[in-house]
């Protein structure tokens, strides 16, 4: 009988400092194999997530931020918040760590071929839209006007910078700080007046959402009347996913389990639950 | 990870005033102390040893309750010293059994036993969080082995110890007992925090609540329950038990006491 | 039934099989059965830090279940099925597989709710033995059993007198589930008297036959050399069960957590399974400090829904 909640070894081939409380981790299997396909061709759909974990400290969903069809590694990025990620922080290059999954359902990718695609995410939720980003780009002529809108509390606490600078020459993307500190010149202000600005054409659009509870109720609002219905709208949500497999019941959203009916949602599924 | 540690953490354990009880625990886990003796470098701990050894410490355990102002200088001393204060047992964590003292009338009995001319150097027996701050509690009088061990683990492994987060009730079931509340017995099993195996219920007493008051504890709606069969008195002779000492005591038991409507 | 039941002397039998096999007789438990199948804390994986592997987990010798009431054969017939979702639980079905459960009732019934093997009471010392399964069929020969038994008179046998109404209701299962659901918005005073006394002890979650959450927990053994990843009972009714790591809790409030367990049992659980997750053996009512009556509160959210629902 096979256990699912058996994880593979895997190593940290890279340690990225991305803020003071954020690092970007590059994982290989030990065994040297590849990750292996899933039936879309990719290792994750973009928006799927993985369980990392250290023996003894215990398991934490990520999100992956690299290419999704580079088979090659996975990379995660991990905020030092709770017991899991302080551990994950200690780590070295070369340390050995579990993975398990892709777990649950990314952005419906397939729905997005051929549309103008709005990506939206602040904080720490930039990793799963930079793995759709990254496929986005590994298919740009598949697609069509692609916006990043990112915003982060202050400039360090913009992730992936160094993709940034590549991301730029094939989509549009505007950046927006709360604190402009550190000789910011750019943006200063919220991610919902970055929305305001884009001219789109609705009917073509579709958005993908990651980001904090309030940022995401907050741009639902302006989403709407710019002609853009809750169908296409798809956020990533989060919660306390354990298990990974829909089993655990604390990640449970209204009748979803976020795990494995998500984490990315159609808007339309999840704004009626109870909670 | 797990060598994470290159030099051995200093651990001092100190004891102010109690039973010395959960310092005997702390022997009584036998070959799991050699293991810790060995991972740590334990010192000043007076009933084990006669390693004197200044600061600063990784972290200063302390057992009892502080009821001089030598006691409390040292307290604040060790504060000073050690990069975490984790108060052993329910003495040190909610001033436990020192915590019951009564003052009201406590001027008559000292004339009577010490004669006229006596003058006290006790004070009030507190926890430690009334004089520092406390970033852990290892909770129980006397504190559970198992729990006891898990706490330094945690340390040793560089994280942040846990509380136990779910009530007595959890143990209790799975010790197999009858709810006492049901049977119109007092018990505070269901506001208090888990991780003692349920020992005082199986045995026949009430839970007391000496692993501390669980976070998010519905206080009025266990005060209602047992309202139902036992008096103001009887439930306030049980709360004071370990309770006196406590903000929740005083903030919200007592009036939920008082708002108690038939 | 076809065939004329096998009947036996209970306490004989039970003799005997203790002296064959490991036995273990549930049937003045407090908690569940499963609590022998999922048991309140299993130990996933064991990690050698020094060898960096992880170590075999001990094997689980086979063992016999006995006295289960019909509730329970029935609720261990959904635990499998919640067990085998999206695979099998390799925990779960690892001591699955070495149970052999004997049922034990003084009940009708016409198809078998689960179990290996049935006893059902023909006079207070002697039972009829009905198999359920290949594995009570083995059991019978190995208990070298063959006497023929009497025709049981319909007039004994008793009726199951714990939460009848629930029963009833739980059959239109439809119909709690869309009551339930509508009461969180609709009927919030009910919720909210509810917060006010119920003391989110998590009895209700433990003593449940059915209720499955858990928690993962890691630790190291003092010595520094292994690790183990554990499986908790959990209880949704704790403050920690929806928190994340940062401190956001998404069940903030006592209301929103106790409100969960009945969304889970009656209408989340209709969803995934088609069926609630209850099969009124009342153990969460009789266990409740607070004295919940679960199954009141169930008709009266029912009938206030069908009035509010009824033009």
């Amino acid at each position: 009988m096979q256990n699912i909640y058996a994880p593979i070894s895997v190593k940290i081939a890279k340690i990225e400092e991305h803020s003071p409380s954020v690092k970007l981790f590059r994982l290989k299997r030990t065994d040297g194999k590849k990750f292996s396909a899933q039936k879309n061709g990719l290792i994750f759909t973009p928006g799927q997530f993985v369980l990392a974990g250290v023996w003894g400290y215990g398991e934490a969903p990520f999100g992956p931020a690299s290419d999704p069809l580079n088979r090659n590694h996975i990379d995660i990025v991990v905020r030092k918040i709770g017991q899991t990620t302080s551990a994950l922080h200690h780590m070295k290059e070369g340390s050995k760590i579990t993975l398990r999954g892709p777990y649950g359902n990314g952005y419906p990718i397939e729905n997005f071929l051929g549309k103008d695609i709005i990506m939206i995410t602040g904080g720490c939720g930039l990793p799963p839209i930079a793995a759709l980003i990254e496929y986005i780009i590994n298919n740009r002529a598949k697609f069509g006007i692609v916006h990043l809108l990112y915003g982060a509390s202050t400039p360090p606490d913009l992730l992936m910078k160094n993709r940034m600078k590549f991301w730029q020459k094939n989509i549009q993307i505007m950046l927006t700080v709360d604190k402009p500190i550190c000789n910011w010149e750019g943006r200063t202000g919220l991610i919902s007046e970055c929305l305001l600005e884009l001219k789109i054409n609705p009917a073509n659009t579709m958005v993908a959402m990651c980001g904090p509870g309030p940022m995401v109720n907050a741009l639902e609002h302006l989403l709407n009347p710019m002609g853009i219905s809750d169908k296409r709208i798809f956020i990533s949500m989060e919660r306390k996913m354990q298990c990974g497999v829909g089993r655990c019941q604390h990640c449970v959203t209204g009748n979803k389990y976020v795990c494995a009916d998500g984490p990315v949602f159609n808007l339309d599924e999840i704004d009626k639950n109870w909670d | 990870m797990q060598n994470r540690f290159s030099k051995k953490l200093k651990i001092a354990i100190y004891d102010f005033t109690d039973c010395e009880g959960c310092e005997v625990k702390l022997v009584s886990i036998k070959e799991r102390l050699v293991h810790l003796a060995d991972r740590f470098n334990i010192v000043n701990w007076r009933l084990g040893q006669e390693k004197i050894k200044d600061g600063p410490y990784a972290a200063a355990i302390i057992e009892g309750t502080p009821v001089t102002q030598d006691e409390i200088d040292l307290l604040r001393e060790l504060r000073e010293k050690s990069k975490l204060i984790i108060s052993l047992g329910a003495c040190a964590s909610i001033a436990g059994i020192p915590g019951i003292m009564n003052k009201s009338e406590r001027k008559k009995w000292y004339a009577k036993i010490y004669g006229a001319n006596y003058k006290p150097k006790g004070i009030d027996a507190l926890p430690l969080s009334a004089y520092v701050k406390v970033n852990h509690m290892i909770h129980g009088c006397p504190v559970d082995e198992d729990e006891l061990v898990r706490t330094l683990e945690e340390l040793l492994s560089g994280k942040t110890p846990r509380y136990r987060r779910y009530s007595v009730c959890l143990e209790c079931k799975l010790a197999g007992n009858q709810c006492r509340l049901l049977h119109k017995k007092i018990c505070f099993g269901p506001i208090t925090q888990g991780g003692c195996k349920a020992i005082c219920i199986s045995g026949g007493s009430p839970c007391y609540g000496c692993f501390g008051v669980r976070e998010e504890a519905n206080i009025p709606a266990l005060v209602k329950i047992l309202r139902r069969f036992a008096s103001e008195k009887e439930i306030n002779n049980h709360v004071t038990m370990f309770f006196n000492q406590i903000p929740e005591y005083k903030n919200v038991f007592k009036q939920a006491l008082k708002n108690y409507k038939k | 039934m076809t065939t004329a039941p096998l009947q036996i002397n209970l306490n004989g039998f039970l003799n005997e099989l203790k002296k064959k096999f490991v036995v273990i007789d549930c049937r003045k438990n407090i908690l569940a059965p499963k609590q022998y199948l999922f048991p309140a804390q299993e130990t996933a994986f064991n990690f050698d830090i020094k060898k960096s592997r992880l170590k075999t987990l001990p094997p689980i010798k086979p063992f016999i279940l006995f006295g289960l009431p019909l509730r329970d054969l029935e609720a261990i017939t959904r635990l499998d099925e919640i067990m085998s979702r999206p695979n099998k639980n390799y925990y779960y079905f690892r001591r699955r597989s070495k149970t052999t459960i004997i049922g034990l009732t003084d009940e009708q019934f016409n198809i078998p709710p689960g179990g290996d093997l049935i006893l059902q009471k023909l006079s207070p010392k002697d039972f009829a033995v009905m198999p359920v399964t290949a594995k009570g069929t083995v059991l019978i020969k190995k208990m070298a059993l063959a006497r023929p038994s009497k025709n049981i008179p319909a007039s004994q046998y008793a009726e199951n007198k714990t939460m009848p109404k629930l029963r009833l209701l739980l059959q239109d299962a439809e119909m709690l589930k869309d009551a339930v659901a509508w009461s969180w918005k609709n009927y919030p005073q009910i919720w909210d008297e509810l917060a006010k006394i119920c003391l989110g002890c998590g009895i209700c979650a433990y003593v449940c036959p059915l209720c499955h959450c858990f928690s993962t927990e890691d630790s190291m053994d003092i010595a520094g050399k292994s690790c183990k990843r554990c499986q908790n009972w959990a209880a949704c009714t704790l403050p920690e069960f929806s928190r994340v790591a940062g401190g956001h809790n998404f069940h903030k409030t006592l209301k929103e957590r106790y409100y969960n367990w009945f969304y889970h049992k009656f209408a989340r659980s209709y969803e995934e399974f088609g069926e609630p997750q209850c099969v009124a053996c009342g153990r969460c009512q009789a266990a409740c400090p607070a004295r919940i009556d679960i199954e009141k509160i169930l008709i009266n959210i029912t009938q206030k829904y069908k009035i509010a629902n009824r033009a």
